[in-house]
């Protein structure tokens, strides 16, 4: 072949391959300034990239997540349940973009998500829909991330279980009134969290407490106010509770390392590229409420920070096994290629390189907590948000309910409610 | 070579291009396996044909003279999937009404906005066709019921069981007069590879 056609085939190649990097790299930058941009700002700079069908999973879930925050909900549940769906269908193993991952890279794959982003989805949009005011659409949701969360339970860690979740699902069911399921998700939550030798928060430990109570579960419930060192928790007709959902920061996004291993075959070392997380510099910064005389704060539920370096690690061995097979099959072809010609051998050894890309690819958008607080008092009394100066009216207010959720963010200043009040969802005045 | 190249072509452009095929409305086309219309429809047939069968209709008949009234209150989706309950409400709905035994009455979003309508006439329309306050149709039964589903699921295989309960209660005495049920249950397989 001519030497000059063969060099544009790789430039295009290269060039192709760069571009398609180029998005996920965008995506990235667009994480990392989320904080200081805003989600509007932020998700008008997403829909401007040009993302590669297979990152559609990925596109989806930034893209509704940020349109959550900026209160768009109908919008945030059209993105995700798309995302829920390809993701579902990208469950089958792909024979093209395996043999693609195994000569090229790792982001020729479609991305299918990461063991907690297939859970995340169910929470986000089970919230979407509990604030819109359909409370059986997010039940649905939470009986698929249980069905998620099932199969992706190996028996013996705790990976792909989210005790945010199962938290949220206790939530839904007590406001439906079911009583006994609520228990069960409350104390599914409560164990994983256990598991991770977390601490627990308290707005747990009130939840599975008033629970307990008011389905007469009398032994677990002293059990618990030992072990716990809490006082007892008192149901009265004209008590009403609010549960508080806070989503602190945005979660790190991944970067790539270059990193060598021996590999005996060859008998030399090969240079392979990992995705890898940074070290986290994120602190939890909680919520204030205040409830007449009773003052919580937010404690945090899901630290996403560990979860997303949980979810890589869990790979990892299979990750740097294929790169070190995809890595030895690139130096076979750069010696094969120099011993028919210096020009091929050259062009070949830039392709390998230049097309050595780590896959740093995720659900990037997430906060980096998840905090939950409980706050009960009286159904005539408001309750009162800081710093965001805000304030709820009273349950009796929003209609009959004596259980409310609420939601807010550190990225802008969003109340998300239920009941839902009159004009939907509101803002900080 | 070329030809090889042409039918390469013409087989990718063909796997490409998008195929639209008019189906009958009443045919079965399972995709997913979730709840489809063919779900929706069996549930409307088998309740109507139960509901049609049982002595409440006679029994409320002989006692009043007069057709039943029914309003549609909560049919609850507590089932795993996003189900459009009021297809086959609707589908239930039509064949009662035009089975000419049994009254619908609005439920209580549609009365808003027809008693809305009548505020209006009364203001803008004339006398003769003007429909007066306080002459609406009191239901003489409500339709409740819910959706449950159980899925149990073994790797790539599922097996999804629904089952729909339907209930007439009598607006004077809280009396069930019919319970209506409807079960389906499917095994589903899903692709271990794809191309």
């Amino acid at each position: 072949m001519n030497p000059l056609r063969s060099g544009a085939i790789v430039g295009l190649c290269i060039t192709m391959l760069l571009l398609q990097g180029c998005s996920s790299w965008q995506v990235n930058q667009l994480a990392i300034t989320l904080p200081t941009n805003g989600p509007e700002k932020t998700l008008a700079q997403l829909q401007r990239i040009d993302s590669p069908k297979r990152d559609q999973a990925q596109y989806l879930l930034n893209g509704g997540i940020l349109k959550f925050y900026t209160g768009d909900l109908q919008g945030a549940l059209q993105d995700l349940e798309q995302a829920k769906e390809i993701m579902s269908a990208l469950d089958a193993v792909s024979i093209t973009e395996n043999l693609s991952a195994l000569t090229t890279n790792e982001t020729l794959r479609s991305y299918t998500g990461s063991p907690s982003d297939r859970i995340l989805v169910h929470l986000m949009l089970s919230l979407s829909y509990l604030f819109s005011g359909d409370l059986d659409g997010a039940r649905v949701e939470m009986l698929q991330a249980n069905v998620t969360m099932k199969q992706l339970d190996d028996g013996s860690s705790v990976s792909g279980q989210l005790a945010s979740v199962r938290f949220l699902a206790g939530v839904i069911y007590e406001i439906q009134g079911e009583l006994d399921d609520a228990y069960i998700s409350y104390r599914r939550a409560l164990s994983i969290v256990q598991e991770r030798q977390e601490p627990v928060p308290d707005g747990l430990l009130m939840s599975l407490l008033e629970v307990a109570q008011r389905s007469g579960r009398e032994q677990e419930y002293q059990d618990l106010k030992d072990r716990y060192k809490v006082s007892s928790v008192k149901d009265t007709a004209d008590k009403g509770h609010w549960v508080v959902f806070y989503f602190d920061g945005v979660v790190s996004a991944k970067s790539e390392t270059r990193t060598s291993v021996f590999d005996a075959e060859v008998g030399t070392m090969v240079s392979i590229v990992l995705p890898r997380y940074g070290r986290s510099l994120y602190r939890p910064s909680p919520l204030l409420l205040r409830m007449g005389t009773t003052e919580k704060s937010t404690e945090v539920i899901e630290p996403m920070e560990a979860r997303v370096r949980e979810d890589l690690d869990r790979d990892q061995g299979k990750r740097v096994a294929a790169a070190t097979v995809r890595a030895v099959a690139k130096y076979q072809l750069v010696r094969e290629a120099s011993s028919k010609d210096d020009f091929g051998g050259f062009l070949a050894n830039i392709f390998t390189v230049v097309t050595e890309q780590a896959d740093v690819r995720s659900w990037n958008m997430l906060p980096a907590s998840v905090q939950v607080a409980r706050i009960s008092g009286p159904l005539n009394s408001s309750l009162n948000l800081s710093p965001a100066q805000f304030a709820l009216p009273s349950l009796q207010q929003l209609g009959k309910e004596r259980l409310g959720v609420v939601l807010l963010n550190s990225l802008n200043a969003r109340v998300y409610q239920y009941p839902v009040p009159q004009g939907d969802t509101h803002e900080e005045p | 070579m070329k030809l090889w190249l042409g039918l390469f072509s013409l087989l990718w452009i063909t796997a490409c291009s998008t195929t639209v095929e008019r189906v009958e409305s009443d045919s079965t086309i399972d995709l997913s396996g979730a709840w489809n219309d063919s779900d929706s429809r069996l549930v409307a047939e088998e309740m109507i044909q139960d509901a049609l069968s049982r002595p409440w209709i006679a029994e409320f008949g002989g006692q009043t003279g007069a057709r039943p009234a029914v309003i549609v209150g909560t049919v609850r989706n507590l089932s795993h999937e996003h189900i459009n309950v009021k297809t086959f409400v609707a589908d239930m709905e039509r064949a009662l009404v035009n089975s000419g035994r049994v009254d619908f009455v609005a439920s209580r979003e549609e009365r808003g906005e027809i008693r809305d309508e009548r505020i209006d006439q009364d203001l803008n329309a004339s006398e003769s066709t003007r429909n007066a306050a306080g002459e609406e149709l009191g239901a003489d039964f409500m339709l409740q019921g819910q959706i449950n589903t159980i899925l149990d699921v073994d790797g790539k295989q599922q097996v999804r069981y629904y089952q729909v309960d339907l209930t007439l209660i009598s607006m004077a005495d809280n009396r069930k007069v019919w319970l209506g049920q409807k079960k389906i249950k499917k095994r589903v397989k899903n692709a271990k590879i794809r191309f």
